[in-house]
């Protein structure tokens, strides 16, 4: 099994680790303490307190709210999405982009699909706002709940004691 | 043992690795000496260095050597590693317009190449490395030749002129061209390469300008811009410090020209035009080695099995021949290199050991201590259990000697190690533990070398397996055991094997150039005209070029052998044949039936004679032409017999040693005191500096008049 450094993990997330060990990392066993590191590393970069359990996006994380343990989705600046059974984007400012003068702000003329067959749906914080996510569907298409993460078979395969409310 | 006058020293081998330069001095009478120096960014100081060491041994020194020998051979990593750190020059490139980004998309098999098995099926570590040039460096030429060398549009040259002074005013240091067809009509590319070659006079720069039809005038785009790429990105500083070399051995009097080792076997001058083809050539030294010795021994099948620090490379003679593959790849670059085929797999006697915690069990590589060694050198700064880490506590490597006894290893370390990373977590007993990791490398070395044998059609039992490398006579038992080889052999200069099969290897160059051409049953007699007349205007093309060459280090076309050879193959197949001609040249009709004779019987002899499908027509892929010039040749050593008994001075003691799950006391031996004729029966161990020779229980081994071992399975 290998052994990373937190500094290598942290490095790993801000993408400014080395290839040679990146590739070393995806070929192997992973190591015992990655999700500790990992948690660690994501709990630096944030100023609020509750505890970080699972990544959901480069700045959104699933938490353990300190104040009633409930767990939530928050974006990086603190801003609490709510429920983490529910999907956080209909809590996000969406801006769609469903003409072409809208697309042309991305794509060069003709290069960008036809807005009637698909549209690019945009979810930002309301607080901070930063970007979350991008969707690309047709423009009827409910909002897409991408992740429902199972916490209670997560800490299984951990080995390590749940969150009182899974 | 310095009769300098009856016995000079004639030939020298280099192999400048990435952290040892070895050179190989060659006496008359076939007596060697091994040098070692540290590599350096010096690589003529290493060379140097490497030198006095290995001259020490007969109390020479370089001044007194260089001036009488008549050979050297180089091959080194320098001009890889430069490619592998992307730290070669700045290169300007050239293309047809529309294209200007194929080179940097690559081809998708360049995303895995290089790749352990595991990780080509693990798509997530698939990467693309940085292009040789960069984007803003590339530029973009109206033109276009069609599939049958026809001229769609012409090229605009204006466009090739303005191209030039944008890359050379962005500081480039050389300009390659390489147009899409240029190998079926290479007018385009040439004018644009005259046109360059006036801006670069006009600005009075020294920037050297790259055509690839000059150069590898062979189809496949991709393959075809990067290898004259590197022509440019990373041969041109190897020919600068090759030209250094070369300047500090006449120096010290050297009379000879500096070779290296190219990927197609042979070796060619430092001068040579196509130096990129050096680019790899280590392992090749010992498969062209192994031919030589099979050649001087009357041996027609050999199996080359190589292995070091950090891979096991293996390689076919059949019939006294190597196979060739036609697009070699390095450096995760697919590439225009005709190359010795050889199969590598990257384990090695360094690689790490570690337990895979999911299924409990051991796993070793893909990455290897190198020359860190392992946790038995504290020094080396390595916490993860390498394969050598196993030997030594087993008892097959002495570790007061190691590597002649330069560095200090720590048992009790190694021990504790293995104990804790490997033992402990399988439950098992910590030399059951270490054997098991033995093991598993040997199966896993084994399966490869039978899987290589009989993919091909063949039968172990047909050839004669020989080991080396800084490896071979420690594995050789463990890798050969039980596959029915009719022998194995292992030179006592395993170590330095490649470096003496460089200087082994003929001076030679080969040129290739694509053909289309094709002919069924319904050919006509004027049709199959047309076909020998294209192969022979190729050739001709070909035989200037190789004659070129040979002019620049001083050779006349009369002293020159040329090998006209081809590709061919049943039309419709993917895959061709490569051959010598029957015919030095071809010019009529019935030529035509004699070149398809010639690849109806190799077709039968690689594949089978039912496996022939003439009806199909033949077609010719490629032109080939190879010319040599007599060199100077290492002799193999012959001593007489001394009888079974080795002599008294070479038994040195014993030394306990872990083998089928017991400790047995191993007697050891000193190489260098054995003589021919000499038996020893396992379990014993035959040590010098550079090389360990394991012989377990069950096994036996003699030394022949030529110095090799035999290991026989008893």
């Amino acid at each position: 099994m290998s052994t990373y450094s937190k500094k290598q993990v942290a490095d790993l997330v801000k993408g400014d680790l080395d290839w040679d060990t990146v590739h070393l990392m995806l070929s192997m066993p992973k190591d015992g303490d990655r999700y500790k590191l990992y948690m660690e590393v994501l709990q630096d970069n944030v100023d609020y307190d509750d505890k970080i359990l699972l990544a959901m996006g480069p700045h959104l994380n699933v938490v353990e709210r300190t104040s009633d343990k409930e767990i939530v989705v928050k974006c990086d600046c603190g801003h609490d999405f709510g429920d983490y059974r529910k999907n956080w984007k209909l809590g996000a400012l969406i801006y769609v982009r469903d003409n072409v003068e809208k697309m042309e702000q991305i794509y060069p003329a003709i290069m960008a699909p036809d807005t009637s067959w698909q549209v690019y749906r945009e979810y930002y914080c309301p607080s901070c706002g930063i970007q979350h996510d991008v969707e690309a569907p047709t423009p009827w298409y409910p909002v897409m709940h991408d992740i429902q993460p199972d916490l209670k078979t997560f800490f299984e395969w951990l080995g390590m004691p749940a969150p009182a409310k899974i | 043992m310095n009769d300098m006058t009856n016995n000079p020293v004639e030939v020298l081998g280099i192999d400048a690795g990435g952290t040892m330069t070895d050179t190989f001095f060659v006496r008359a009478d076939g007596e060697f000496v091994v040098g070692k120096a540290q590599s350096d960014v010096d690589e003529p100081k290493a060379v140097m260095e490497s030198s006095v060491d290995a001259l020490a041994h007969w109390g020479l020194t370089v001044e007194e050597v260089y001036p009488q020998m008549v050979t050297c051979v180089f091959s080194g990593t320098a001009m890889l590693n430069r490619v592998v750190g992307r730290k070669g020059l700045r290169t300007g490139l050239i293309v047809s317009k529309g294209f200007e980004d194929f080179h940097r998309m690559g081809r998708a098999i360049q995303c895995y190449l290089g790749y352990a098995f595991e990780d080509r099926l693990h798509l997530n570590t698939h990467r693309y490395d940085e292009p040789l040039v960069h984007i803003h460096d590339t530029r973009g030429v109206t033109e276009r030749v069609d599939s049958k060398g026809g001229v769609v549009f012409p090229v605009r040259l204006d466009e090739a002129r303005e191209a030039a002074e944008e890359l050379i005013d962005q500081g480039v240091q050389a300009i390659v061209i390489s147009f899409l067809s240029s190998y079926l009509n290479g007018e385009h590319e040439r004018a644009v390469r005259d046109v360059v070659l006036e801006v670069v006079k006009q600005k009075g720069v020294n920037v050297p300008v790259f055509a690839s039809v000059d150069y590898y005038p062979v189809r496949k785009e991709t393959h075809r811009t990067n290898t004259t790429i590197l022509e440019a990105y990373a041969a041109e500083p190897s020919r600068r410090i090759l030209s250094s070399l070369s300047d500090r051995m006449k120096e010290v009097g050297a009379q000879y020209d500096v070779r290296v080792m190219a990927s197609h076997g042979g070796t060619i001058s430092w001068k040579a035009k196509e130096l990129a083809r050096s680019l790899v050539s280590g392992p090749i030294g010992g498969v062209i080695g192994a031919k030589y010795l099979a050649e001087q021994l009357g041996i027609d099948n050999i199996a080359c099995s190589d292995i070091g620090g950090t891979s096991f490379d293996m390689a076919l003679i059949v019939k006294g021949q190597f196979a060739m593959h036609q697009d070699g790849d390095m450096a995760r670059l697919v590439l225009s290199l005709p190359l010795v085929a050889m199969d590598t797999i990257g384990a090695g006697a360094g690689s790490f050991v570690r337990i895979d915690p999911y299924s409990n069990s051991i796993k070793l590589g893909p990455d290897s201590a190198g020359y860190r060694v392992g946790t038995c050198w504290p020094e080396g700064g390595v916490d993860t259990v390498s394969v050598t880490d196993c030997h030594i506590i087993l008892g097959y490597l002495n570790p007061d000697n190691f590597l002649g006894g330069i560095l200090e290893l720590d048992v009790p370390r190694a021990r504790q190690c293995v104990q804790d990373q490997i033992a402990t977590p399988l439950g098992m007993a910590l030399e059951d533990a270490a054997a098991g990791v033995i093991e598993l490398l040997d199966l896993s070395l084994r399966q490869h070398l039978r899987a290589m044998i009989s993919a091909k059609g063949y039968s172990p039992s047909d050839f004669v397996c020989f080991s080396y490398g800084g490896g071979g006579p420690v594995h050789a038992y463990g890798y050969t055991m039980g596959l029915g080889f009719k022998e194995t052999i292992i030179p006592a200069w395993a170590a330095g094997f490649s470096a003496f099969g460089c200087a082994t290897a003929d001076f030679e160059y080969r040129y290739d150039k694509s053909t289309d051409i094709g002919i069924t049953q319904e050919s006509t007699v004027a049709e199959k005209l047309a076909a020998v007349t294209t192969l022979q205007t190729a050739w001709d093309e070909l035989t200037e070029k190789v004659l070129e060459e040979f002019r620049i280090n001083g050779f006349t076309p009369d002293q020159v052998t040329l090998t006209p050879g081809y590709r061919m193959q049943y039309l419709g197949q993917l895959n061709d044949l490569e051959m010598n001609s029957p015919l030095a040249s071809v010019s009529k009709a019935e030529d035509w039936d004699n070149l398809v004779a010639e690849f109806d019987l190799t077709y039968a002899r690689v594949y089978a004679d039912a496996a022939r499908s003439p009806e199909l027509g033949f077609g010719i892929t490629g032109a080939i032409l190879r010319g040599s010039v007599v060199t100077k040749k290492p002799s193999i050593p012959s001593e007489p017999d001394a009888g079974p008994t080795p002599p008294a001075e070479a038994f040195i003691g014993t030394r306990p040693f872990y083998f089928k799950r017991k400790w047995v006391e191993a007697k050891l031996y000193k190489m260098e005191s054995l003589k021919p004729g000499n038996r020893i029966t396992g379990p014993a161990v035959i040590e010098s500096d550079a090389t360990t020779y394991v012989v377990p229980t069950g096994f036996e081994t003699w030394l022949d008049g030529h110095r090799l071992y035999h290991l026989i399975e008893v």
